[in-house]
């Protein structure tokens, strides 16, 4: 039943000379929406993508993840639309329901797309409707839509249903069971998974957010845009790890599989150990035969780093397939590739599920594999039964089970698939995070691990706190701009600098850019200070700590060094312009033009 | 941090980037600054302040490099754009300053990772480690070279070439040609002929360092290979060619791992000229005169092919991807286990022996060498 037809006006895509980015604001509790710009000097501060929502949940702080005010931000880089390569992400962002921290997730698929052809910078939704709606977007009209839809329908068929009112973001029964991990998929296949913005979007009585738009986005200068496209092209192709013989491209990031193992530093057995004897079971290559591999990929992205099977199913990616896995002792791939269907048909995030799953197998003493494993994430998805505590993630149940020490969590996000023993940057990037234990915030895999842009001793802090700190403002400003972290295992801030010359005209250089990043992930820093998180909330678990992980040939997993890595922590806070405590200094926020 | 400082202050040395050690100043940054002086000076305080980096390295270059910039500097004011390759895909441009002064140099660090100051001395900067200070510092050196070499080569041979080439016209520096040297060593490195997994680590890394030593290429640019078994054992990729300890992939030919992801840019271009030629030592490095004589004829596109006397030269970007090396290079190779890559550098291979992939790879270079010398009537 058609509700309320809103108009918000005439506009036009912003042809990025005057930088203010166009917001739709959109009310579900008077089901009204309403165009604005946001100023010139916020926008350039914020760019975009993850900073702008920051900077808008910034406004509020204080706010829980189910209160009705809460902002559920999706929003589009400047350079989201345009030739570069990797350059077709978006970001949605919110407090999390997890974490209680803010979070942010970076997301591909044809959204981002489609709302650059509204002409949309960002979407920002509050209030709560009474009845579960469907808004959908059409160039300058938004409409919301009640449904009927109910709680147990595959968001396989909600995409069906959907999909000719362009692309759709959705969130499936996991979420209106209640889940605290629970995700949004987007196109059916792009999850912005981690956090729980799922549940965000559900608590608001939201089933999905569909945007269709036909404008063309306004780019300055085609010649530079080709110019910087070239260059990261070439870059790309240069990369081993993207475009090599066995690179993402090819693989997916199911490549990182063999690494992960030969490093000994595939968490196994909740992070009991660090090797997992039938890690070939699910290697890339077993996978990529098997399952007879095609390739999906997001818009002008030259590697395509998505796997879909037969019949189009798609099939799990580096993380997913490491933690339905080795963190289970699982070595059956076909349930591997099963429940991460189930994980994406329901709605939620893969990495938490299987950390949560592994985390109740260590506290019992036992293990789920194959299609226990798989009849467990249905129960978890189901929120009925033991699926009401599963659904609550590591720290909860193991809390409740009165086992705390068995999550392997930060902030409540449990750690992905790179053994922090492993890679001791990544040991810190967790820990420093601000949505918790987060691979992607710091990414320093890619020169612990893949030796890009240059390698670094992984069993070492010297130099880290630096390394991660500016890792952390590049990858802030990377999805404030709209590009993809892949990207940065060839090309660098350089390349994408002249390109964002190319399509807004601003004169911005490299270094600007991560300046922007240092400011947005500052921000994000003391938003969760506000909230309550401190040096207390930035530590890994004991296990790390204490036990070794599995050493093998030539190879010794030792525990981390705690005081050499508390060290690491100081310096971090040092450098980052905080106190002791952790907390961004009033001195640092006036340097960033924080306050 | 120290240790490092002292290791990358010995290999500007020790591969002719600087004269002496006091020529040259190392940073490295976490929460404090490490230096290879007793003092930080203010420029390079306040350079910590405003760049998000780790290291920067301050260095007067050796003498010939420092004259080439001299002459560049005079036809290119502002900025010099390098026409090889490789220095196109990873330098793009370098900012020459006009004043030396803090914004100055802050303004063009923002942009690049390195630029030209005023008296010819090089700034470099470092994202993650100063390896990468280096590794840029020796890149703009290795840029400027091939430019300088590759414009008077082009002056020389007619001023028609150089509109279509839009090079300066640059007169041949006598200083500069008195410093030419021709390459490669007096006595040839010894090479064995692997015959167990351990020799040929063994014999990687032994190739590696010699072949650098040898002066033929620069460590930072090139990679290795050998395939013995059914593997194919081969450098990683941003390794040292004269550090290679614990740094080869061991490589399935049957492609079942994908341990290869840390492997040379170069890997598909190696297990495809292993395929084509059975040659299993294969050498690839950037002897300079190999690269500026393989632009000698004009531009190339992907696919083309030429030859400088006997050896073959194609055209093909670095790694994989639709433009890659891969596409081109083995059938080359097939021709004459060796060729050059357009701007690019040498690859060469042997049935067995490094010693032979060394010695093809060397003759190349001697021969562009003298061709070259001929060229601009030396």
């Amino acid at each position: 039943m058609l509700y309320t037809v809103g108009d918000f006006g005439k506009y036009k895509v912003n042809d990025m000379r005057s930088y203010a980015l166009n917001c739709l604001f959109v009310d579900l509790n008077s089901r009204t929406a309403s165009l604005e710009n946001i100023p010139e000097d916020i926008s350039f501060k914020f760019l975009g993508g993850r900073g702008i929502a920051t900077y808008l949940l910034s406004m509020n702080p204080g706010l829980q993840a189910n209160e009705p005010e809460t902002p559920l931000i999706f929003s589009i880089g400047p350079l989201t639309g345009s030739h570069l390569p990797s350059s077709g992400r978006m970001n949605i962002s919110s407090f999390s329901p997890l974490t209680g921290t803010i979070t942010s997730s970076s997301v591909g698929g044809n959204l981002c797309i489609q709302m650059r052809r509204a002409g949309l910078d960002v979407i920002h939704i509050t209030g709560r409707s009474r009845k579960r709606l469907v808004v959908s977007i059409r160039d300058n009209k938004v409409t919301f839509e009640e449904t009927d839809l109910r709680d147990d329908v595959p968001l396989g068929e909600v995409f069906l249903k959907l999909r000719s009112r362009g692309a759709v973001a959705a969130v499936g029964r996991a979420a209106f069971h209640g889940c605290l991990f629970s995700s949004i998929m987007v196109d059916g296949t792009y999850a912005a998974g981690r956090g729980g913005l799922g549940l965000v979007m559900a608590s608001k009585n939201l089933v999905a957010l569909t945007v269709m738009g036909n404008k063309r986005l306004g780019v300055v200068d085609r010649r530079l845009e080709a110019v910087a496209a070239e260059d990261i092209q070439r870059l790309f192709d240069a990369s081993p790890s993207i475009m090599g013989v066995s690179g993402i491209h090819r693989y997916g990031t199911a490549c990182l599989v063999d690494l992960m193992a030969s490093r000994r530093m595939m968490p196994t057995a909740n992070f009991r150990k660090t090797f997992f004897e039938q890690y070939r079971a699910f290697s890339a290559h077993q996978i990529s035969s098997s399952a007879k591999a095609s390739h999906l990929g997001c818009y002008a992205c030259p590697i395509r780093c998505k796997l879909k099977g037969e019949g189009g199913r798609e099939l799990p990616e580096f993380e997913t397939i490491s933690h339905f896995g080795a963190l289970n002792e699982n070595s059956d791939l076909a349930s591997i590739i099963e429940a991460n269907h189930v994980c994406n048909d329901a709605g939620m995030d893969t990495i938490t599920a299987a950390s949560t799953i592994a985390c109740l197998a260590e506290i019992r003493g036992e293990k789920y594999t194959g299609n226990v494993l798989v009849d467990m994430v249905r129960t978890m998805a189901s929120g009925q039964g033991l699926g009401e505590i599963l659904q609550l993630g590591s720290r909860r149940l193991a809390e409740d089970m009165g086992e705390p020490d068995a999550s392997m969590s930060v902030k409540s996000m449990e750690i992905p698939a790179y053994d922090p023993r492993g890679a001791y940057g990544m040991a810190l990037g967790y820990c420093t995070s601000t949505r918790g234990a987060c691979h992607l915030r710091a990414y320093p895999i890619s020169h612990e691990i893949l030796r890009r842009p240059v390698a670094t001793d992984r069993f070492s802090f010297q130099g880290k706190a630096r390394i991660i700190k500016i890792a952390e403002d590049t990858n802030a400003a990377i999805d404030s701009i709209g590009a993809c972290k892949f990207a940065f295992f060839g090309a660098s801030m350089e390349e994408y600098a002249i390109g964002m010359k190319a399509v807004t005209g601003l004169e911005i250089e490299p270094q600007d850019l991560v300046r922007t990043g240092d400011r947005i992930f500052t921000l994000e820093r003391y938003i969760n200070c506000i909230r309550g998180f401190g040096k207390d909330h930035d530590c890994l678990p004991d296990r790390f700590f204490k036990e070794p992980g599995t050493s093998g040939p030539g190879l010794d997993i030792h525990p981390i060094n705690k005081s050499l890595f508390e060290e690491a922590l100081a310096r971090y806070y040092n450098i980052r312009g905080c106190t002791k405590d952790g907390v961004p200094t009033m001195q640092r926020l006036k340097e960033l033009e924080l306050a | 941090m120290m240790e490092t400082i002292e290791k990358y202050l010995g290999k500007l040395l020790a591969q002719g980037l600087v004269d002496s050690k006091g020529d040259a100043l190392l940073f490295s940054m976490d929460d404090t600054i490490y230096s290879s002086s007793n003092e930080v000076p203010h420029l390079v305080q306040y350079l910590f302040s405003v760049l998000n980096v780790t290291s920067i390295i301050v260095a007067r270059p050796s003498k010939l490099y420092l004259e080439v910039i001299r002459e560049l500097k005079r036809v290119y004011p502002g900025r010099i754009t390098p026409n090889d390759s490789e220095s196109t895909t990873f330098i793009h441009d370098i900012p020459v300053l006009g004043a030396m002064d803090d914004n100055s140099v802050a303004a063009a660090l923002k942009r690049r990772k390195g630029c030209i100051a005023p008296d010819g001395s090089i700034i470099t900067t470092g994202a993650i480690t100063l390896e990468q200070a280096f590794v840029t510092f020796s890149s703009i050196c290795f840029a400027l070279f091939v430019k300088y070499f590759s414009d008077v080569l082009n002056s020389s041979v007619g001023s028609a070439r150089d509109e279509d080439r839009k090079c300066a016209y640059i007169e041949p520096s006598p200083t500069i040609l008195s410093m030419m040297k021709p390459p490669g060593p007096i006595k040839r490195p010894a090479f064995i002929v692997p015959t167990s997994e351990n020799e040929v680590m063994y014999t990687i890394v032994d190739t590696g360092k010699a072949t650098v030593k040898s002066g033929l290429v620069d460590s930072f640019f090139g990679n290795i290979s050998y395939t013995w078994d059914a593997y194919m054992y081969i450098s990683q990729t941003a390794a040292a060619l004269d550090e290679l300890e614990g740094l080869i992939d061991k490589v399935a030919l049957d492609g079942s791992s994908t341990n290869d992801i840390t492997s040379s840019s170069e890997m598909g271009s190696h297990l495809k000229i292993h395929k084509m030629t059975m040659d299993r030592a294969i050498l690839h490095g950037h002897p300079k005169f190999s690269v500026i004589m393989s632009m000698y004829g004009g531009d190339m596109k992907f696919g083309e092919k030429r030859y400088l006397e006997d050896i073959p030269i194609v055209c093909g970007r670095v790694g994989g991807g639709k433009k890659g090396l891969v596409h081109v290079l083995p059938s080359a190779m097939k021709e004459s286990h060796s060729a050059i890559v357009y701007g690019h550098g040498t690859f060469a291979s042997a049935r067995d022996s490094f010693l032979d992939a060394f010695e093809r790879m060397l003759n190349i270079e001697i021969k562009c060498f003298d061709m070259y010398r001929e060229l601009v009537s030396i």
